[in-house]
């Protein structure tokens, strides 16, 4: 009691900072953001997002986005369920690769791509000849998205993982389930809250992803722009209007995903709370 | 062909044990977990795996089951060698040291999942089911989730799950461990009666020597392991094959120079005698008794109540010797000199053990 009464003071200094902080360098630029967007009147900013690049910018995000997230879901979870219920040989190595692309900056991602699939790549010559295009194409921008997104899912998934430990498949198995059943019926329930939380934080890196994709897009105007670029486009051109109203759609997408992600929490907690 | 003519010979060899273990080793990397173990259980015993910790007892449950597999040697399971045989089909019904409860599965799901897993009829479920209901008194469970069960009720859920498929075998690993010590004397009863009841083939691993010789028909005691010796338990009392199984079995304590107590002698240097409570009477000074010329005096360094009767440690030759008193004899208290009469001990050889009785028990008529 002493304690706190003493820190009461403190307390409130505290909330005050944080406010401050939080007001000045969040809620000014977002509310600049819609300002700026509507500068031209109602009009002006629909006339900005709907614009066909605009559109064309959004549904690439979207689609890379969907790609990189089901891609690393399903590899989050092969990770996941491998590193934490078999043992085998490299598995150190492995789990510490799953961990690169944080560490690695994005750029990097995006020139190893290049290097790879580009025209002095090794690869070049016989994607070349079958008619694949990875770099300055979609694919490049997908293979960038999902570089610099794929822990998010096993780094939720393999703790939870870890805590249940073997002990319910090992019964289920002896009891005849296959390895599928397995997973359906006893596995997943514990990790379905991990997974769909690991899912958002994933989406939400992978709509914003700037750096790596940057590298092997190539800058195509309606072909290879994700929002992303294609705000940064339109910024270089001085279109303020143009730049933020795409901004906009952006920040829409990801208050969705923050609601979204408290809707999981609140929901997984209570689930746990009942498991425990 | 030639397969099914060993499978006859062995059963013929051999048609005692629905379960056998032969020349069984297990490594885990460069740790020899399990060493040359060879086990025979008969049909419908109820067996005891007893040992220290690390001994090697949950690794062999855990390859009967087959969810380890052995380097070398051959698991028969009801006269088939089921060494390549997948555990879900070697009919047996496994209870988890931390039970392994489905925790987002309801009491009543738990049960069913392997009879599901088998496609029988959601009727016919039902019907098992509630049997196994009623058979471990949690009717009025089923919609529980286990987090909802107190311990002892979670024991008998993952009993009932293994049970529903009907299995032939069942293995159950520390099965009281994780449940407090009054909980675990009424569980210990009501699983063998259970199991008695149904007359199934049981293996369960515990380290606490009590519950394994109240409940076991058999145990089977393991050390570092290696399988010490497999026996009844009066066997394992009377008959101990190693020194490990005399000093485990019982409460015992070693003697060294046992020559100087009245009546003994040492047959050769370097042997050491074992000790059990039962091996030793301590009479109060002047109290009556059948062998008042052998005894020696001995001064009580400590008194433990034990519920039922008194244990009474005296020091005799430097050696602190237990002994069991009725609560009903006239009461010794600490400090007093008493006399004390040593009946037998076991001398520990390099090859064998061997029971040393009180020369005195020759000359004096008595009947033990
Ligand atoms: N998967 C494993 N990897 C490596 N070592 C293991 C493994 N399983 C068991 N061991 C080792 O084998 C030895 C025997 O283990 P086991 O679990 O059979 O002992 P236990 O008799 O059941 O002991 P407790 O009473 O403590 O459960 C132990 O020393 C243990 O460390
Ligand atoms: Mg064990």
């Amino acid at each position: 009691m002493d304690i706190r009464k003493d820190k009461g003071v403190l307390k409130w200094v505290l909330i005050v900072i944080c406010f401050v902080f939080l007001s000045v360098f969040l809620l000014l630029p977002l509310v600049y953001i819609i300002a700026t967007a509507f500068r031209a009147g109602i009009q002006g900013y629909i006339k900005a997002v709907t614009d066909e690049y605009a559109l064309k910018a959004t549904w690439l995000t979207i689609r890379a986005t969907l790609w990189a997230v089901g891609i690393n879901t399903f590899f989050g979870i092969s990770a996941a369920w491998c590193l934490t219920k078999f043992a085998f040989k490299g598995k150190k190595l492995l789990s510490t690769f799953i961990d690169l692309p944080v560490t690695v900056s994005p750029i990097i991602a995006g020139l190893i791509y290049v290097l790879t699939f580009g025209r002095q790549g090794p690869l070049y010559g016989f994607l070349d000849s079958h008619g694949i295009q990875i770099i300055f194409a979609v694919p490049g921008i997908v293979l960038a998205t999902i570089f610099v997104t794929f822990p998010f899912i096993s780094r939720e998934l393999i703790p939870v993982l870890t805590a249940q430990g073997t002990d319910e498949e090992e019964a289920a198995a002896l009891m005849g389930a296959r390895t599928f059943t397995i997973f359906r019926k006893v596995t997943f329930p514990h990790i379905k809250w991990a997974l769909l939380y690991g899912i958002v934080l994933c989406t939400a890196r992978a709509m914003g992803e700037f750096g790596a994709v940057s590298v092997l897009s190539g800058h195509l105007r309606g072909k290879t722009n994700t929002l992303p670029l294609y705000i940064e486009l339109l910024y270089q051109g001085y279109d303020f209007t143009g730049a933020f109203a795409a901004s906009s759609i952006l920040v829409i997408m990801a208050v969705i995903i923050l609601i979204l992600r408290l809707v999981i929490e609140q929901k997984g907690k209570k689930e746990i709370d009942i498991n425990r | 062909m030639s397969e099914t003519t060993e499978k006859t010979v062995e059963q013929i060899e051999n048609p005692a044990s629905y379960v056998e273990l032969k020349g069984i080793n297990k490594h885990f990397k460069d740790f020899h977990a399990t060493k040359d173990a060879n086990i025979s259980i008969s049909k419908g015993k109820l067996v005891a795996l007893l040992g220290p910790s690390g001994s090697g007892k949950t690794t062999i449950l855990r390859m009967i089951a087959g969810l380890e597999h052995p380097d070398s040697g051959e698991i028969w399971i009801d006269g088939k060698l089921v060494n390549n045989i997948p555990g879900s089909e070697r009919g047996i019904g496994f209870v988890f040291q931390s039970y392994a409860l489905f925790r987002y599965m309801n009491v009543y799901d738990n049960i069913a999942f392997g009879l599901r897993i088998k496609k029988v009829p959601e009727k016919d479920i039902k019907k098992r089911v509630t049997e196994l209901l009623e058979l471990i008194s949690c009717e009025g469970l089923e919609k529980r989730y286990p987090s909802q069960l107190s311990g002892g009720q979670r024991q008998r859920v993952a009993f009932a799950r293994a049970l529903a498929p009907n299995p032939h075998i069942l293995l159950l690993d520390e099965p009281f461990a994780a449940v407090d010590a009054k909980v675990r004397l009424e569980l210990r009863t009501w699983l063998k009666e259970m199991i008695t009841k149904l007359q199934i083939t049981s293996i369960f691993v515990t380290h606490d020597q009590d519950e394994a010789i109240e409940v076991a028909d058999e145990i089977i005691v393991t050390n570092q392991g290696r399988v010490e010796q497999i026996g009844t338990p009066q066997e394992l009392y009377s008959n101990p094959a190693s020194p490990f199984v005399a000093t485990f079995i019982g409460n015992s304590i070693q003697v060294k120079n046992f020559d100087r107590f009245r009546f003994f002698e040492k047959p050769e240097e370097d042997v050491t005698a074992i000790l059990r409570p039962e091996f030793v009477s301590v009479y109060k000074k002047g109290e009556k008794v059948q062998y008042s010329k052998s005894v020696e005096e001995a001064v009580v360094e400590d008194i433990i109540f034990r519920g039922s009767n008194l244990e009474i440690k005296v020091r005799l030759h430097d050696n602190l010797i237990s002994s069991v008193r009725s609560i009903n004899e006239p009461a010794i208290e600490i400090g007093e000199t008493v006399d004390v009469f040593i009946f037998r001990l076991f001398v520990i050889f390099k090859d064998r053990i061997e029971l040393f009785y009180n020369r005195s028990l020759n000359n004096e008529t008595v009947i033990i």
